[in-house]
C-alpha cells in the first residue's frame, strides 16, 4: 500500500549493548548516550530523551547538509522534563528557564536541526499509536518528496510520580527510509489491516534493528478505531 | 502535494467565544476578551489570560472520556463541526475518514492538578490516570463521537502543531488513505506554560500588543479550533468554505526558543505554501501573522514577511485578539482567515496605536474591507519549526 526501503537503521538502549540483548533482556548498567552530535550547553541540558534521538539519528548515514526531512516519534515525549517543571513551580513558584526551552515534544527536533544546520521540515507523532503513526507519516513523507527521510522513535522512562506504564528503560531506534524506486537496502510496505493489537514498542524497534532477525512482517500497533498498521518486509 | 482540498467545516473556541459566531463577531468588532490571570490561578507577577467562557456540556455532546480541561476547551469546537462530519461520513463512508490531532500540552494540566494540587486546583475527583496526560488523550472519543474510523494520528510541535497536523491530513488524502480527514487542536490554560513564558520574560504584564513600539510579551490563551479537509472535486465543491491551496513547513536550524533574526524558516515555509499554491507573492491579499507580540518573535516575522512579498502586505496579529493559543494558534488563525474570505474583511490587530514604525509592515490597526481571494496563516514555534498555509476563496 505505502511502499518504501529501509536503507539503514540504528539502535540505542540505557540498559542493553545491542538489540539482541534486548530481546533477550541481558540488561547491563545505565549506559550514556556519546554524544557524538551535541557540544557545550546542548550536552548539559537537554533530556535523556532529546539525547537518545539525536543519538541513533547521528549514527545513521546520511549527510545532513543534504538537508533530509525528519519525522520523529514519541510516546511520552519529554516527560521527565515535564515532572521536574511540576516540582519547580510547586516547590518554589518558578519554573526553569532552562527546562521549559527544551520541554516541548519537538525538543529533539529542534536539537537535531540546531546542531546539523539542517532547515528541512520535521515533525513530532506522539500518543499511544506513535510508534505507528511516526512509521505511516515517515512513509508517506518519502513518497511525497521523493528523497531519503529519517526517522527516530525514542521514549524515556515516565517518573514513578506520574503512574505510567512503569518501564525503566530508555531506548531509540533510527531509520533511514528511501523512495521505493531506490535500490538500497531492504524493500518494504506499510499496510493497514483489521485488528485491535497493542504492541510494546521496544520489543519491535529491537525486532527491525537486530541484524540477526530477518522478520517479514511486524505490526506496528494500533492505526484507528479497529485496525493496525503492519509492516512487511522483503526477505 | 496537492493544492486544492476543500475545507467544508471549520470550528473554532476561545476567549472571544465558545463558539463560532460568538467568536467571529467578537473578533470583528474587535472585543477585549482577556482576563486578570487571577481567573485560571494566583500567579506571583501580573500577566493577562484568554481564558475559554464556561459553557455546559450537555447529555448528547458528552464524550467517552476523563472531561478533563483539555476536553472540554476540544468539545466546544467538536459540537460544532459534528454536522459537516457526519455528512462527509455519509459521502465517504466511517473508515475513510481520518482524525489527525494536534496540541502542544495535551493533558499536562490534569497532571499538575495531581502532582500539584492547590485549593484551586485540586486532584480531580475521579482521581488522577496517566493516560489523561497524553496528547492523544480525548482521540479515540472524539472520533467515536464524530462516528468516524479512519487513521489517527496526534502531533505535537509546539505552536507549529495543528500546522504540522493539517500537513499530515494532507499527505493522508494526497496518498488516498483517507478521502476526508477532521484536523483538530485544542490547548487549554496550565500553570506550567504561563510559568515557563514568565521564565524566559516572555509574558505580557498586560494585555499583548503585536508589532506595536510598546510591545513587552506574549498573552497566553487557551483555545481550540478544528476543521474538516474533503478531497477536492465535484462531489465536495458545493460544500467547500474554502480551500488549503498551499501547505509549507521549514525549520530554523537556529535556536531553540529564539527565531532566526531573519525569520529564516519563515521565508522558507511562506515560499513554499505560495509556490505550493501555485500562485506568486503578489497573488496573497493579506498576512495573518504568527504574531506573538515578543520584541524578537514580530521583529523576525516582519523581516520574513518583507522578503516575501517585498511590498507592504496588509498583515493582522489575531493573538491580540485571542491570545496565544499554542499548539492551536495556527487552526485558530485560519478559521478567522475563512471568515475573513467569507465577509471580505481583514480583522484589526488590537492596542496597535502606536505600531513598530522599525518593523516596515502594513499592520491592520482597524477592520478592513478588502477583495480577499488568497491568505496566508503562519505559525511558529519552539524548536525552530515553522509552518504557513495559503488559504483560498471557494
Amino acid at each position: 500500500m505505502t511502499a518504501f526501503r529501509i536503507a539503514a537503521t540504528s539502535f540505542f538502549s540505557t540498559n542493553h549493548e545491542t538489540p539482541a540483548d534486548m530481546l533477550a533482556n541481558r540488561e547491563r548498567q545505565l549506559i550514556p548516550p556519546a554524544f557524538k552530535l551535541l557540544v557545550g550547553r546542548a550536552r548539559r541540558f537537554t533530556s535523556l530523551v532529546t539525547q537518545m534521538h539525536v543519538e541513533v539519528l547521528g549514527a545513521l548515514p546520511i549527510d545532513p547538509a543534504t538537508h533530509p526531512v525528519c519525522v520523529f516519534a514519541t510516546v511520552h515525549g519529554e516527560i521527565q522534563t515535564a515532572d521536574q517543571m511540576i516540582a519547580d513551580f510547586r516547590d518554589n513558584s518558578i519554573v526553569s528557564s532552562a527546562r521549559f526551552a527544551l520541554s516541548v515534544h519537538n525538543s529533539p527536533s529542534g536539537v537535531y536541526s540546531v546542531a546539523t544546520a539542517n532547515t528541512a521540515p520535521t515533525t513530532t507523532l506522539t500518543g499511544d499509536n506513535a510508534l505507528a503513526g511516526g512509521w505511516l507519516e515517515a512513509a508517506l513523507t518519502v513518497a511525497e518528496v521523493g528523497k531519503p527521510v529519517l526517522l527516530s522513535i525514542a521514549d524515556e522512562p515516565v517518573p514513578e510520580v506520574f503512574h505510567g506504564p512503569g518501564e525503566t528503560v530508555g531506548f531509540a531506534a533510527g531509520f533511514l527510509l528511501a523512495p521505493a524506486s531506490s535500490m538500497v537496502g531492504r524493500a518494504a510496505e506499510l499496510v493497514i489491516a483489521p485488528g485491535e493489537s497493542d504492541v510494546d514498542p521496544r520489543h519491535v524497534l529491537a525486532t527491525l534493528t537486530d541484524p540477526g532477525r530477518a522478520a517479514t512482517m511486524l505490526v506496528l500497533g494500533r492505526i484507528g478505531p479497529g485496525s493496525v498498521l503492519q509492516l512487511r518486509l522483503s526477505p | 502535494m496537492s493544492t486544492g482540498h476543500a475545507i467544508t467545516g471549520a470550528a473554532v473556541a476561545n476567549c472571544l467565544g465558545a463558539d463560532n459566531r460568538t467568536a467571529f463577531d467578537a473578533a470583528f468588532t474587535g472585543l477585549e476578551a482577556f482576563s486578570p490571570a487571577a481567573a485560571f490561578f494566583d500567579f506571583p507577577f501580573p500577566t493577562v489570560l484568554g481564558v475559554l467562557p464556561a459553557y455546559a456540556t450537555t447529555h448528547d455532546d458528552r464524550l467517552d472520556c476523563a472531561i478533563t480541561r483539555l476536553a472540554t476547551v476540544a468539545l466546544a469546537s467538536v459540537r460544532q463541526i459534528r454536522p459537516q462530519v457526519s455528512a462527509a461520513v455519509q459521502r465517504w463512508g466511517a473508515p475513510r475518514v481520518a482524525y489527525v490531532f494536534a496540541s502542544s500540552t495535551g493533558g499536562l494540566e490534569e497532571t499538575e492538578r495531581s502532582v500539584a494540587p492547590s485549593p484551586r486546583m485540586p486532584v480531580p475527583a475521579a482521581g488522577y490516570r496517566y493516560r489523561n496526560h497524553g496528547i492523544d488523550a480525548t482521540s479515540p472519543a472524539i472520533m467515536k463521537h464524530l462516528g468516524i474510523a479512519g487513521v489517527q494520528l496526534a502531533i505535537s510541535t509546539a505552536c507549529s502543531s495543528s500546522f504540522k497536523g493539517l500537513a499530515s491530513a494532507m499527505r493522508l488524502i494526497d496518498q488516498d488513505l483517507a478521502d476526508a480527514v477532521v484536523v483538530g487542536s485544542a490547548d487549554s490554560l496550565c500553570r506550567t506554560t504561563v510559568f515557563g513564558f514568565h521564565s524566559l520574560g516572555l509574558t505580557a504584564p498586560t494585555a499583548t500588543q503585536p508589532f506595536s513600539r510598546d510591545r513587552a510579551g506574549i498573552s497566553l490563551g487557551e483555545g481550540s479550533a478544528y476543521i474538516l479537509i474533503e478531497r477536492g472535486g465535484e462531489l465536495t465543491a458545493p460544500h467547500a468554505l474554502a480551500y488549503v491551496a498551499g501547505v509549507g513547513a521549514a525549520s530554523d536550524a537556529f535556536h531553540h526558543t529564539s527565531p532566526h533574526p531573519e525569520g529564516l524558516g519563515g521565508q522558507l515555509c511562506m515560499r513554499q505554501a505560495i509556490d505550493r499554491a501555485g500562485v506568486g507573492p503578489n497573488d496573497i491579499d493579506f498576512v495573518s501573522a504568527h504574531g506573538t507580540g515578543t520584541k524578537l518573535n514580530d521583529a523576525a516575522e516582519a523581516v520574513a514577511v518583507n522578503r516575501v512579498f517585498e511590498r507592504r502586505i496588509p498583515l493582522t496579529a489575531t493573538k491580540s485578539l485571542t491570545g496565544h493559543t499554542l499548539g492551536s494558534a495556527g487552526l485558530t488563525s485560519l478559521v478567522l482567515a475563512l471568515e475573513s474570505l467569507r465577509r471580505q474583511a481583514i480583522p484589526a490587530t488590537l492596542r496597535a496605536s502606536a505600531p513598530d514604525e522599525a518593523l516596515d509592515v502594513a499592520l491592520v490597526t482597524q477592520v478592513m474591507h478588502a477583495k480577499i481571494r488568497h491568505a496566508i496563516v503562519n505559525a511558529f514555534g519552539f524548536g525552530g519549526s515553522n509552518a504557513s498555509v495559503v488559504v483560498r476563496a471557494a
